[in-house]
């Protein structure tokens, strides 16, 4: 269980100033919850997975993961990047490796089990090619196997089909759904798109921008599993009906911004 | 277009296609001298006509032909005198050398790492970089005196400005991102350096190995010119002073192709080591 309590954080700017990305966030997810983060861009998304990761300092508030306290990464917790952060030199066996070998694991276990998650991203052919020779959907999977490699228990991704094609993206999440109900882990999932959060998530949480601050968290009573059969999901009454609320809301955010600009 | 998924399927088993060709890594050798080989050959051709030529019209006691200076380098490579030469001199680039990137690279790295030390060390790169180095060599020799230790040092100054220079440069370009994933894998700060920064920076390196090593040999050669010595500056004060211009000008040409020698060398340690880096980085090729 992530426990998020009254986090707040801010960043001082270039130009001296202060800005703060995330004031008063409190956010509950439960264990084998997949939750969606939406929200306007800069809304401090990427600094609220990056305090649960333990990657940043906060200046209010507490992180707690089943009960301990975030000091920093811990074993139970890897991340997927918006940008892939592959290790260009690497190979993709290497690269899948990296974060077991990080956490100590010998050189045999490691190559074994980087292998199985190799095998089930879809990659057993490519395990000696460099990311440069691989599509962004093949990259992204390869950042996907290394994040499950060391079997955590939350996964936290930060728009991680962001940087893919339309079409790669449709059978990426297909396959993000499949993994997570077959390895049942706790997601915390960034996104820019209210589809992706819908299909993917139990509940949508809706952040607003400066200060970024949960605005409202919605739920998805889709039911799973939803790998099997995502077309007849998205043609479904709720699911249309969840995804235009949440542009709604969303559109709300950005109209209450546009005239303070304007004005400017 | 249904070709595209067949060549990757093919890629390794069939070496015919159809279409552009794929730009392919020639083989060492060849990548050694380059596809400039001929033109290469054809300068090379020219300068040695003209240069013989030139010599026998006008070329008297100082001025060797073309063909004396080659039958001079072959005589040279026979003699005792030059191997020892050649290992006095070398014994100097190697360990100065050494010493050049053992301390440079690190340095480089640290100097990446963390921006705040430039204000320090950027002052004295600068002095390293555009100090003419003959300056020096009389403050080393009063200091340390004519033995190895001098030598050693002067190559070392020499090169190691090169080394350093590019090392932070490659650290620089490393992808932020990469060292926040690799700390998201609870990696220490140790394996940040060796997993992360050392790797990232490799192709920066070899390419300051490289520049460098062009540096070392000049600095060899010269401090042994100023430093009158046993070594290959030494032979070239001799062959000087008694006015045998054919054995002057082959260990010059001894020299200059050792140079080219490491410094090809050195290029195809790049070329191996940094292949990946190819795609990319477009980095200077100097
Ligand atoms: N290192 C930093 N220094 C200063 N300000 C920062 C820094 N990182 C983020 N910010 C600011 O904090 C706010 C939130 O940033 P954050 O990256 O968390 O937003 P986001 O919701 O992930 O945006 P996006 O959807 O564009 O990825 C933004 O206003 C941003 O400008
Ligand atoms: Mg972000």
């Amino acid at each position: 269980m992530i426990e998020v309590r009254g986090l707040g954080k801010s960043y001082i700017g270039q130009d001296g100033g202060v800005v703060q990305a995330l004031q008063d966030v409190d956010l509950t997810v439960a264990d084998n919850e997949f939750l969606t983060v939406l929200g306007p861009s800069g809304c401090g998304k990427t600094t609220l997975l990056k305090a649960i990761a333990g990657l940043i300092p906060w200046n209010e508030g507490d992180i707690f993961i089943d009960g301990s306290p975030v000091r920093g990464p811990g074993p139970e917790r890897s991340m997927v990047f918006q940008n892939f952060a592959l290790l260009p030199w690497a190979t993709v066996l290497e690269n899948v490796a990296f974060g077991l070998q990080m956490r100590g694991v010998g050189k045999t276990e490691r190559i074994e089990r980087a292998r199985a998650l190799i095998e089930t991203v879809g990659l057993g052919e490519f395990e000696t090619k460099r990311p440069g020779e691989l599509s962004g959907g093949m990259q992204q999977r390869v950042g996907i196997a290394r994040a499950l490699a060391v079997q955590p228990s939350v996964l936290l991704m930060d728009e991680p089909f962001g940087a893919v094609d339309e079409q790669t993206r449709r059978l990426l999440q297909e396959e993000l759904l499949s993994i997570w109900e077959e390895h049942r882990l706790t997601v915390v999932f960034i996104t820019h798109s209210m589809e992706e959060a819908v299909l993917l998530g139990d509940r949508v949480v809706l952040m607003s921008a400066r200060p970024g601050r949960i605005s409202e968290i919605v739920p998805v009573p889709l039911t799973r599993p939803r790998s099997s059969d995502v077309g007849a999901l998205e043609r479904s009454g709720k699911y249309v009906e969840i995804t235009a609320y949440l542009w709604d809301r969303l559109r709300d955010m950005h109209e209450e911004r546009r005239p303070a600009k304007a004005g400017r | 277009m249904t070709t595209a998924t067949t060549h990757r399927r093919a890629r390794g088993a069939a070496t015919t296609r159809t279409g552009p060709v794929e730009a392919r890594r020639p083989c060492p050798p060849r990548r050694l001298l380059g596809a400039n080989l001929p033109y290469q050959l054809l300068t090379f051709a020219v300068f040695a006509v003209a240069w013989e030529a030139y010599a026998t019209v006008w070329g008297g006691l100082l001025l060797p032909t073309f063909t004396e200076t080659v039958g001079a380098t072959f005589q040279l490579l026979g003699t005792a005198e030059l191997w020892q030469a050649m290992y006095v001199s070398n014994q100097a680039l190697v360990i100065g050398f050494a010493i050049a990137v053992v301390i440079g690279v690190p340095l480089g790295i640290v100097l990446g790492r963390f921006r705040a030390l430039e204000r320090f060390a950027d002052v004295y790169l600068n002095i390293l970089l555009v100090t003419p180095m003959a300056a020096i060599i009389p403050l080393l020799m009063m200091s340390v005196g004519f033995g190895l230790a001098s030598r050693v040092i002067l190559v070392a100054v020499f090169s190691i400005v090169m080394v350093v220079v590019n090392s932070r440069t490659g650290v620089r370009q490393v992808d932020p991102s990469l060292i926040e994933m690799a700390r998201s894998f609870g990696a220490t700060e140790r394996q940040i350096w060796t997993r992360i920064l050392f790797p990232g920076a490799l192709p920066a390196i070899m390419t300051g190995i490289r520049l460098g090593v062009g540096r070392a040999v000049t600095g060899m050669v010269l401090v042994e010119l100023l430093m009158v010595s046993a070594a290959l500056g030494g032979l070239i004060l001799e062959y000087r002073g008694l006015f045998r211009a054919p054995m002057l000008y082959g260990t010059i040409v001894i020299i200059v192709a050792e140079a080219l020698l490491l410094i090809s060398l050195a290029r195809w340690g790049e070329h191996r080591l940094t292949r990946w880096s190819k795609a990319t980085t477009a980095r200077s090729t100097r």
